[in-house]
């Protein structure tokens, strides 16, 4: 199966029944298989005028009581930003798939890259919570695109499914659950007389009620009271950004994955996602083959960064190496956490060639040559 | 903040009007509004609690696309646009699309006089929120019959100085299947009234229809879909092959039937990478399949046990990095200048040969990495082929993969190297 494949059967098994898209490579598959699979499964597949538009009808069917999803490359997914800040403002569940390719602009359309991951964090303006989930292999495409919509729905925000062309055009072979754990839409206990759409509840969000018949209420992008009705009273909106911060952060435990592969011993951890993960593991199997305790530390969710688990890294190795098809993303933050008590450095390339299994040996080499 | 008068008055009227509406027929679903026009007149009337109506607030100008997601999520409910010229300017594309397609919402679109405090004779004519110099010197919008142009069911005219023919047009607009627009000025000298009518089907009544079949197929195809997982039936360390020529000569269809193969008929973890360029015929055309009886990890192959050249240009770029005790195979008729210790099988010929087609060169290629090592056989590469060569030349192309076998299998006893 393709990457792009699964990430489209992933969102199908999950319940995706609506589709709003601007195919653009190598993105494109996902479109092109959902234009086929969702009619088969009763669901509406609509190629859309653009990107901005593509994230607006995703967020309005959705609103309706589809479960949606659009998918996307970078020139697409910075269109996206407007609508997907007024996702998270609303607390519209979605999902948004962004096969990266090299930017900034146009760039390189064919190749594959990892520079989006801090405008899947910030992209959209002003402070927001995201979760943005980063599969590695054809597998992970599949299971973390079902993730990406039981995390949506659970806790009421879009989420990001931030592949790289060397995943989503990879084709290998995987073993999908019959039946995956899908989580549904929950309704409001409350009558629509009680019902509070935007409830501040410490740590969870209210059920979002079906749109439009009993359950009446005010949608909007301004922040607002626990109604949906548009407010400046400070009051108010700090209780909001409680509301909205700690619905996350009072879940990391359920939120945070991430992988661990001979860290046990290692003195030397990488950490590495996505594509470059899979160079990352065998550069582990070759080091060690050498005789250097090397280890890997893959996050399959990166937003929000597995923050404790690194820390905890960086006081169990020397050092640490950060191979990303950007220019040093996400080394920033492992630095950040590391704070001094283990090495950073990276391994970057952001020219569309992905880093060889070589290029890490490499790293890890010289680095342990400095520790000996 | 206080309102405009007028602008208080045609946001009372509009919405009286769609309350009016929600209250006449217990049968209909209520409409939900759709504006990002500031606060509601009913917030500010000191009721607390649910809102008398659904209404989404989204940005300016994306209501439109908004809608059309709710459309299809909510085939029978009204959906009430109000908007004003930020949406015109922002939201053009999102309404020309919305029009074309007929997709079922109903916009007011209300004039820069309605929402504005200062009174302009005729919008039409102008620009909308313009300062003055700039409608002397700008060409109108004229949203109205661009919706029109673009096949609308229903565009229409009204003025707030006759509330009664405004929710009379209203109410027809949302009953009109399809996109309806409704200008709304305030005391315009102007036509007011229906101003053109179409029957088209709606966007998303029509994608039902054209659905239906595939719906069909769906419950009677869902039993096909599960394959049997088989268990490796040996043991095969990782074995990287790459394949590299141009476009046209089927490599991508090789590295599909090569890594299913692999996977689904010798029990193999398999991955398969290509790099196909842009171009479809005549562009430098590689292919990785990795085939192992252990997971794989780095899915390329950049030192590859097997290397199957069919351009000079695959050849130059290639044929280095290879694994100690690599074959390399090369077609002698597309490669002049031979690495040392390739063999030499001629591969397009061979196509040609059996197939009479030079993009079977991938499939024969995969005969020769059969004759290279025991992760895949010609059995299984055969089956492989069942699913993606078209019935009618299935034989044809077993045939060539077949004499890329024994091409190979004889080079190497042989040992015809160059």
């Amino acid at each position: 199966m393709h990457g792009n494949e699964a990430a489209a059967e992933g969102a199908i098994a999950a319940g995706c029944r609506f589709y709003a898209g601007y195919p653009i490579t190598p993105s494109t598959e996902i479109a092109e298989i959902l234009s086929g699979r969702l009619p088969e499964v009763g669901g509406v597949f609509i190629q859309m005028e653009d990107e901005i538009a593509s994230m607006a009808a995703i967020i309005g069917a959705s609103l309706g009581g589809l479960k949606s999803a659009t998918a996307t490359s970078g020139p697409g997914f910075s269109l996206m930003q407007e609508n997907l800040g007024f996702a998270v403002a609303s607390e519209i569940p979605c999902v948004v798939i962004n096969v990266q390719r090299v930017g900034p602009s146009t760039g390189l359309p064919t190749k594959a890259a990892q520079g989006d991951v801090m405008q899947a964090r910030w992209g959209t303006h002003g402070d927001h919570p995201i979760i943005v989930l980063v599969p590695s292999s054809v597998q992970e495409a599949y299971v973390l695109t079902v993730r990406a919509f039981n995390l949506a729905e659970k806790f009421r925000t879009p989420v990001i499914v931030l592949m790289d062309a060397i995943v989503a055009q990879l084709k290998e072979k995987v073993e999908l659950p019959d039946t995956p754990q899908v989580v549904n839409r929950p309704l409001p206990a409350e009558s629509p007389e009680a019902y509070k759409p935007f409830a501040f509840t410490e740590g969870g969000v209210a059920p979002l009620a079906p749109f439009g018949r009993e359950y009446r209420y005010h949608v909007t992008g301004l922040l607002h009271d626990e109604h949906g009705f548009p407010t400046e009273d400070a009051e108010v909106v700090s209780r909001w950004w409680r509301h909205m911060t700690s619905k996350i952060d009072a879940h990391l435990d359920e939120i945070l994955q991430w992988e661990e592969a001979l860290l046990d011993d290692a003195e030397i951890a990488l950490v590495a996602y996505g594509g470059t993960a899979r160079a990352a593991a065998h550069a582990v199997t070759l080091a060690r083959a050498q005789g250097t305790r090397a280890g890997l530390f893959k996050p399959l969710t990166i937003w929000p960064f597995p923050e404790k688990a690194m820390r905890e890294l960086a006081g169990r190795v020397e050092r640490i190496i950060v191979p990303e098809m950007n220019l040093g993303q996400i080394r920033l933050e492992v630095e950040r956490l590391a704070g001094g008590r283990a090495a950073v450095e990276g391994v970057n390339r952001a020219d569309g060639l992905a880093i060889t299994p070589e290029q890490i040996l490499a790293a890890i080499m010289k680095v342990s040559r400095l520790a000996a | 903040m206080s309102y405009d008068r007028r602008f208080a008055t045609t946001w009372q009227l509009l919405l009286d009007s769609i309350c009016t509406l929600m209250g006449l027929d217990a049968n209909r679903e209520p409409p939900i509004v759709l504006s990002s026009l500031p606060d509601l007149p009913y917030q500010r009337s000191g009721r607390e609690g649910a809102a008398p109506l659904s209404f989404i607030q989204g940005p300016p100008g994306r209501n439109i696309a908004l809608a059309i997601g709710l459309r299809a999520a909510k085939p029978n409910t009204p959906l009430v646009l109000i908007m004003s010229a930020d949406s015109i300017t922002l939201g053009t594309n999102h309404l020309i699309h919305a029009a074309r397609r007929n997709i079922g919402m109903t916009l007011l679109l209300l004039r820069a006089e309605v929402t504005a405090a200062a009174a302009v004779d005729s919008m039409d004519r102008a620009g909308w929120d313009m300062p003055a110099y700039q409608r002397e010197l700008e060409t109108a919008s004229r949203p109205l019959e661009w919706a029109s142009a673009l096949g609308a069911s229903f565009v229409a005219r009204a003025d707030l100085e006759d509330p009664d023919q405004l929710a009379h047009l209203l109410h027809r607009a949302i009953d009109t299947p399809g996109f309806s627009v409704i200008g709304v000025t305030a005391g315009a000298q102007l036509q007011m009234g229906v101003l053109s009518e179409n029957a088209w089907p709606e966007y998303f009544d029509a994608y039902r229809e054209w659905t239906k079949p595939l719906l069909r197929l769906a419950v009677a195809g869902s039993q096909a879909r599960a394959a049997p997982a088989r268990s490796p039936t040996h043991v095969v360390p990782r074995f990287e092959v790459r394949i590299a020529g141009l476009g046209g000569h089927g490599v991508k269809l090789a590295g599909t039937v090569l890594s299913e193969a692999a996977g689904f008929h010798e029990g193999l973890w398999a991955t398969q990478r290509g790099d196909y360029g842009s171009a479809t015929r005549g562009g430098p055309s590689v292919v990785d399949v990795v085939m192992s009886s252990d997971p794989i990890t780095y899915p390329a192959a950049d030192h590859p046990d097997a290397l199957i050249v069919l351009s000079q240009g695959a050849a130059n770029r290639f044929a280095k990095d290879l694994k100690p005790g690599a074959r390399v195979i090369i077609d002698p008729a597309e490669v002049s200048s031979l690495p040392a210790g390739a063999i030499a099988v001629p591969i397009t010929a061979l196509a040609r040969e059996h197939t009479g087609k030079p993009i079977a060169a991938g499939i024969v290629s995969l005969g020769c990495v059969a004759a290279l090592t025991d992760a895949v056989s010609l059995e299984s590469l055969s089956r492989s082929m069942a699913a993606h060569v078209p019935r009618a030349i299935a034989e044809k192309n077993r045939a060539a993969c077949a004499a890329g076998y024994a091409a190979t299998r004889a080079a190497i006893t042989g040992g015809v190297h160059v």
